[in-house]
């Protein structure tokens, strides 16, 4: 047991270690000047000595294994550099866009989680039949679609021509709403972007949840609370459903993942101020630290969301615990 | 033999419904893509018309934001998004065979290291490391095949690696492995032909998530400034502000639908070769 912890714990270790590695190579391999990527200054302008001067402040003039160092250790204390295209620290903007991203990501995933599981079973129970058929069509389809076209459509129907949501935005920022009216002014602008990214993410959910459910209506157990005359519902709610969310259970937290990704393109769409909207911000003015630091928030969310679910999948299933412990 | 097995793949899956109507959309966007010049009325390049013109006789889709036909655009953009499926999805599908197969033959360590990148790979969020690494290396229609492809393989790697698991214990592996042939000859010979229907079904489904993506990679401005693929001509739609005017109709709602009736007709396809292909999956449908 604690040795599938330690193996789990090195695994994300190394990931991390991984991407900040690539992250500092990034634009000392490129061709060109790295000072273009690093310091985002217009290099051409400038005299040597200026240049120079640059160069030693950034410690670009050290060797690549002290530039490192000093990368590494700048990243642990939370200092992710300075945007000059945003004339702002990048820890601030990242701590002002997180927020929204999180409430966005986090939403979407448990209300996706609850209309896969419900309509999961559902194809399930009715397997064979025509509601089973047009459910998997259905999300098939929508798994189809690019994420940020789905978007682009909500926002010409709903808020350009019946005008019921606004275009875009988090909040409206100019009319100082206070209290419950803030709430539902966000909860307004939260709609279509929610709504979209719900759309992307909940074909997985549903895939799972019916192969699942299909599975666990196999088993005997259910055949005998047939055979006993227990009610319908019972049997689906009580005994198969219950089940099957296992599995659904174990990919809740690696679906976060799947979700900051689609927020990145969600946001774009929707002007929605959170961490994707602001890596988008970051590649059309070619910020390249502000790239840099969105990539890696991004991933730390992702390595830190799987490593909860390892920590939790065995009180979740008690098979697997039982298991490993032999 | 070999034949008959073809023969068998191809009556299995036309006799699948699912994988006759996906085939048949491939054959679709393959004869549009081929025949562009001779099915679209103007160059796509071209101005030919008013900035913003609505729908008409002469331009059935209307003009974009600088005079071009819509229509053309997004004849010619079946090309660009089928030949970056294509080729990306192929190249991640041969890595994929080479990391699959030499995993799952060696074993042990090798194995170990391989599946332990395979994890290290679908571990982070692939399209912001798509993202990072397109703004890097530059827009560019190789730059993007090659960013796509060089995440993608981890997936079919895997699935590869258990099937070639399988078929190391067929016996002709082991009777050729018994008089001392060498391994690269068994990879290729004996358990290269084992693995190529799997891979047929795991392409078509890369192929049909690297059309996905490269619709969000130039959706973001990370395209190919010089060619227009669907998702470029959304990228101008959304830039512009087409999406809050009429112009939706015509200038937002055609690309995405011909991205997901291709991706659809790839996944269809996929679906019923994996059918085939796990013969527990289709007693269970």
């Amino acid at each position: 047991m604690l040795k599938f912890y330690v193996g789990k714990f090195l695994q994300y270790f190394l990931v991390i270690v991984l991407m900040l590695t690539l992250n500092f190579l990034l634009p000392r391999l490129m061709p060109g000047n790295p000072l273009v990527f690093l310091a985002g200054e217009d290099v051409g302008f400038m005299t040597s000595e200026e240049k120079n001067e640059i160069l030693d402040k950034h410690g670009l003039n050290d060797s690549i294994p002290q530039q490192y160092i000093s990368y590494i250790k700048n990243i642990v204390t939370g200092d992710f550099g300075y945007s000059y295209q945003q004339k702002r620290s990048i820890a601030d903007l990242l701590k002002e866009r997180m927020p929204w991203t999180l409430l966005l990501a986090g939403l979407g995933l448990v209300i996706s989680t609850i209309i896969g599981v419900m309509f999961g079973a559902l194809s399930a129970w009715r397997r064979g039949s025509s509601t089973d058929a047009n459910l998997l069509t259905m999300f098939m389809f929508l798994s189809a679609m690019p994420s940020f076209w789905i978007g682009m459509i909500l926002v010409s129907i709903f808020s350009a021509q019946l005008g019921l949501f606004p275009v875009f935005g988090a909040e409206s920022g100019w009319s100082n709403l206070t209290g419950m009216d803030r709430f539902f002014d966000i909860l307004r602008h939260l709609v279509l972007p929610l709504t979209t990214l719900v759309l992307i993410s909940v074909t997985n959910t549903f895939m799972i949840m019916r192969y699942s459910m299909l599975n666990v209506l196999g088993e005997d157990y259910i055949m005998m609370a047939k055979a006993k005359g227990v009610r319908d519902r019972v049997i689906k709610y009580k005994h198969a459903m219950r089940n099957a969310l296992l599995p659904v259970a174990t990919v809740f937290m690696l679906s976060l993942g799947f979700m900051l990704g689609g927020a990145t393109v969600i946001e774009t769409v929707f002007a929605y101020p959170g961490v994707g909207r602001l890596m988008f911000e970051s590649v059309v003015s070619r910020d390249y630290p502000l790239i840099q630091a969105t990539f890696l928030i991004i991933t730390f969310s992702v390595v830190i969301a799987n490593l909860l679910a390892d920590i939790l999948y065995p009180f979740i299933d008690p098979k697997v615990g039982g298991q490993r412990e032999k | 033999m070999k034949s008959n097995r073809w023969g068998y793949y191809w009556k299995t899956l036309s006799s699948s419904k699912l994988g006759l109507f996906g085939l048949s959309i491939l054959c679709l966007f393959l004869i549009i893509a081929l025949f562009a010049p001779l099915l679209a009325p103007f160059n796509p390049m071209e101005r030919v018309g008013q900035p913003f013109g609505e729908p008409s006789s002469t331009f059935l889709l209307g003009t974009n934001d600088v005079g071009q036909d819509i229509l053309s655009e997004l004849i010619y953009g079946s090309r660009i998004s089928l030949m970056i499926g294509v080729i990306a999805a192929l190249i991640s599908i041969v890595l994929g065979i080479i990391v699959g197969i030499v995993a799952g033959y060696y074993g042990g360590k090798v194995d170990n290291f391989l599946m332990r990148v395979v994890d290290l790979v679908l571990v982070v969020p692939f399209l912001p490391l798509m993202i990072l690494l397109a703004a890097f290396i530059g827009p560019s229609f190789w730059n993007i095949i090659l960013v796509i492809s060089l995440i993608s393989w981890a997936s079919p790697a895997r699935v590869i690696r258990s099937q070639v698991l399988n078929l190391k214990t067929k016996g002709y592996v082991e009777a050729a492995k018994s008089i001392g042939t060498k391994a690269s000859t068994i990879m290729l010979k004996h358990i290269m032909p084992g693995v190529i229907p799997i891979a047929l079904s795991q392409f078509v489904m890369a192929a049909s998530s690297a059309i996905l993506i490269e619709a969000s990679l130039s959706f973001l401005g990370l395209g190919d400034p010089f060619v227009k693929s669907w998702g470029t001509i959304l990228y101008y739609a959304q830039a512009r502000g087409a999406f809050l005017t009429e112009a939706w109709l015509w200038w937002v709602l055609p690309p995405g639908l011909l991205i997901t009736t291709l991706v659809i007709g790839f996944a269809f396809t996929g679906y019923s070769l994996e059918e085939i292909m796990n013969p527990r999956l289709r007693k269970e449908r």
